[in-house]
């Protein structure tokens, strides 16, 4: 990487990436010798083996005016886990976005592209976000429980779907399902691992869980409604080992139906659940995009070998 | 471990300075109650205690403080004990100190007979030196001395007899007359709070604690007084009403419990006279008026503050809703005379009524609903939007029950306000003076059905209708005469109903907040 090209243009652009981050990868590529490295087309241009259930082009956002997001193509596969690795403001959380068109809640967030879910543009007039979102589910960086029971959190999806009938008139009119709805809540917070810890206080206010109990029951809230991709900003953030790893297995599990695209900083997560991993670095650009295997063994990019084997960020 | 490392956390062997700061604080405490019930009239200051009046005990009690004070400062002066005083005591109470002194000295010099410049002068001399004495000297005679000064000078006042019990001055230039049962009361306040203040720093030896302990002393006084007022008032209400309110009161009989006051009319064949008329009247109003407001309210602040976009028309709803809010009730009264009684049968009625004190309340309930909606953190709306939940939904299932408790408050300052109010009934519901039990509004069973516009009608709600404070104020100007037979003890009676239903509308308001809180949080 250059001292000049690269790092004027981050400044050009980016002007909250005064990190740590930048100077590490300086010092990082001088003590590799290097010159200047230009990101190549066809380090992103994977060819996944399965169907493509999302495919992005040339995705740009803006926040005002910072550029977040600059040029992204991406591809992901139906039916596979997708990871998302990078430093810190780097717009993994803003590309997750753009997916299930969250970006849109935010007033300053302008986005250019095109999103194309099962081949249909997202972006284009008249999409319906509601039936959008309940396609593309998603779990937040940081945990955002209701102020409501426990159950309800979970099954609040599904009864505002008007999958489960549990209001006044459904109970009058004998069309309500508790027991459904008990089975569905159980099934979520399973999946989540954490029905262990609440199956005695489902009707306990959601707001009294710990950080890392709401982490998973964010996670179980987004299973409810059955999405086809899920979007996860890291999940596992707050977790010990053992939670984090009862939802790498989830997140395993769940690739036999559904597309999971995970946002992760933890480079050994993203080795072990992903089957094929995406690097951004610094000032929003897709780097390099390729099996997981590639990515962590020989990766193409100098810039993405010294982030993933720690030199960087 | 050394002990002295010891102590600098745990302070646990009191010395005698600060037990004599401490006992100090306590009789400045105890002098300052003494003079809020002399001024409220709990005890006279003529009354004698231990041999003398109460005005001169007190003065020696402020005496004595006073020099305690002093002595305290310059102990801590001199070196005696372990303070840890500031350079200065700070331009703040220099400032206060100022003032007292400014105002000690014109007062003195006033009595003493000097002219007015000779009292401004005398005035600010003292109160230049009083500036110059709390700002100039390390803190712990900047603090004391002062204090303790003012304490001696009013304690001498009282001692001497100076101000005492049948002291009293004519203003010149006003029509009034200060009597030394106000005053000396007031003396006695003004230098318990000196002293207390002054007293708690030396207990705290000064510097960032004893300003702590100081500040504590002072605002727990205040916060105790105005509450002492709050009670005062409502048990001078109290006292006054019960006799009239539990009149004839009663278990048995033809009704489990006999209550005529409260189920009775003002009419002639009544044995007691009663309110019920303008109890069921009050009763009704605040419900019409609340049934009308916060649906209309909470909607407009659902659209404002989630649908509309926030600029220039949101600005100026606000600005508009603000000005409504601190409008004149009598403005509104006059909009409900000339607007609403035309259109409901061309006279003052009860629906007239409800609809005034409904758009009275409206502003309020708009305001407190904004905000409360507004508070309800984007998380929640943007949680519910990912799991594909439209706006409308989200808003009735996540926003909504979240800023119920906000609402709440709003529906409750606004209640409070408008079921004591007079001029709009006055001019929108009338009712008589002393209405019979038959002119009470019969709401609820006057509902009828018709085959033609409007198809429901209810003739209560087009009667003019009594309310409380209303009856009140009709009983006042019509000089507490008429067809009852203890009028004062009728019209006290009235008022302490008033008071109650009020409270019992505070209560359910604060119940149901309780309530939604509870939801939220557990
Ligand atoms: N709502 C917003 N308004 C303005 N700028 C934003 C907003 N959200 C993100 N940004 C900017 O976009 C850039 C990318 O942010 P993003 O949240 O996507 O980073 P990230 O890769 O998710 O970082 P992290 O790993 O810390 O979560 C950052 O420079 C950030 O300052
Ligand atoms: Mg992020």
């Amino acid at each position: 990487m250059s001292q000049t090209e690269n790092a004027d243009a981050e400044d050009a652009t980016d002007a909250t990436a005064v990190t740590a981050n930048r100077t590490d990868g300086r010092r990082a590529s001088t003590t590799a010798g290097e010159t200047v490295e230009e990101t190549r087309p066809e380090w992103t241009s994977y060819e996944a083996s399965g169907e493509t259930k999302v495919a992005v082009e040339d995705l740009d956002v803006h926040y005002g005016d910072d550029h977040a997001l600059k040029g992204v193509s991406m591809d992901i596969p139906e039916e596979s886990v997708t990871a998302l690795i990078g430093p810190s403001g780097c717009g993994k959380s803003t590309y997750l976005r753009c997916l299930n068109r969250m970006n849109d809640r935010i007033r300053a967030a302008s986005v250019d592209g095109t999103v194309e879910l099962d081949g249909e543009d997202v972006y284009q007039d008249g999409v319906d976000l509601v039936e959008l979102r309940k396609r593309v589910g998603m779990v937040f960086q940081s945990p955002n429980p209701f102020p409501k029971s426990i159950r309800e959190n979970v099954s609040y999806g599904p009864r505002k779907h008007g999958d489960i009938e549990t209001g006044l008139l459904a109970r009058l009119t004998g069309r309500a399902e508790p027991e459904r709805e008990a089975r569905l809540v159980e099934r979520s917070l399973e999946r989540a691992a954490l029905w262990e810890e609440v199956n005695d206080r489902l009707d306990d206010n959601a707001l009294g869980l710990s950080g890392g109990q709401q982490q998973r029951l964010c996670i179980a809230r987004c299973l409810a409604v059955d999405p086809e991709v899920i979007l996860m900003d890291e999940p596992a953030s707050a977790l010990d080992p053992i939670a984090t790893a009862k939802i790498e297995d989830l997140i395993e599990d769940l690739a036999q139906d559904y597309t999971v695209v995970v946002v992760t900083h933890s480079m050994q997560q993203a080795a072990r659940v992903s089957d094929q991993t995406a690097v951004f670095l610094t000032g929003g650009e897709l780097v390099e995009y390729d099996d997981t295997e590639k990515i962590f063994e020989n990766p193409e990019s100098q810039r993405v070998e010294d982030y993933v084997s720690g030199k960087f960020g | 471990m050394s002990r002295a490392t010891q102590t600098a956390l745990v302070r646990d062997d009191r010395t005698t300075y600060e037990a004599a700061a401490g006992a100090a604080v306590g009789l400045s405490g105890v002098a300052f109650v003494v003079g809020l019930a002399a001024l409220v009239g709990a005890v006279e200051i003529g009354d004698p205690v231990a041999g003398v009046e109460l005005s001169v005990a007190l003065g020696a009690v402020l005496l004595a403080l006073g020099l305690a004070v002093v002595g305290f400062g310059v102990a801590s002066r001199l070196g005696f004990v372990d303070a840890a005083p500031q350079p200065s005591a700070g331009v703040v109470a220099a400032v206060a100190f100022t003032a007292i002194w400014f105002a000690a000295g014109v007062t003195a010099a006033g009595a003493a007979g000097i002219g007015t410049v000779g009292r401004l002068g005398v005035g600010t001399v003292l109160g230049g030196g009083a500036f110059a004495v709390t700002a100039l000297p390390r803190e712990d005679v900047g603090s004391t001395v002062p204090a303790g000064a003012v304490a001696v000078l009013c304690g001498l006042a009282l001692v001497t007899g100076v101000v005492g019990p049948g002291w009293e001055r004519a203003l010149a230039g006003y029509n009034a007359t200060l009597f030394g049962d106000t005053v000396v009361p007031a003396v006695v306040l003004f230098a318990s709070l000196a002293t207390g203040w002054s007293a708690a720093k030396a207990y705290g030896g000064f510097g960032a604690r004893g300003r702590n302990v100081g500040a504590y002393v002072l605002i727990y006084l205040v916060v105790g007084s105005i509450l002492a007022v709050l009670v005062g008032l409502v048990a001078f209400v109290t006292a006054k009403g019960l006799p009239g309110l539990l009149n004839g009161v009663g278990v048995g009989g033809e009704t489990l419990v006999r209550w005529p006051f409260l189920t009775n009319g003002a009419g002639l064949l009544a044995d007691v006279a009663g309110v019920f008329p303008a109890l069921v009247g009050t009763v009704w109003l605040v419900i019409g008026a609340v049934l009308f407001a916060v649906p209309t309210g909470v909607g407009a602040a659902v659209f404002l503050s989630e649908y509309a976009e926030q600029g220039r028309f949101t600005g100026a709803v606000e600005v508009a809703t603000n000005g409504l809010w601190s409008t004149p009730s009598i403005v509104f009264g006059l909009f409900g005379a000339a607007f609403l009684i035309p259109r409901f049968g061309n006279q003052k009625s009860l629906i007239a009524g409800m609809l005034t004190l409904g758009f009275m309340l409206l502003p309020l309930v708009l305001i407190t609903s904004r905000e409360a909606i507004l508070a309800v953190p984007d998380e929640y709306r943007d949680a519910s939007a990912a799991l594909g939940v439209s706006k409308w939904q989200t808003i009735r299932s996540v926003v909504l029950p979240a800023a119920i408790p906000g609402v709440t408050t709003g529906v409750i300052l606004g209640v409070g306000r408008i079921a004591g109010e007079t001029a709009p009934i006055l001019l929108t519901m009338g009712g008589g003076v002393l209405p019979a039990k038959s002119a009470a509004p019969n709401v609820l069973s006057g509902f009828r059905l018709s085959a033609s516009p409007p198809f429901v009608s209810n003739p209560a709600l087009l009667e003019a209708t009594s309310a409380l404070p209303y009856q009140l104020y009709a009983l006042i100007t019509a000089g507490l005469s008429g067809n009852i037979r203890n009028p004062q003890e009728y019209a006290w009676g009235l008022a302490l109903t008033l008071l109650l239903v009020v409270l019992a509308f505070y209560a359910v308001g604060i119940a149901t907040r309780y309530y939604f809180r509870r939801k939220l949080h557990q």
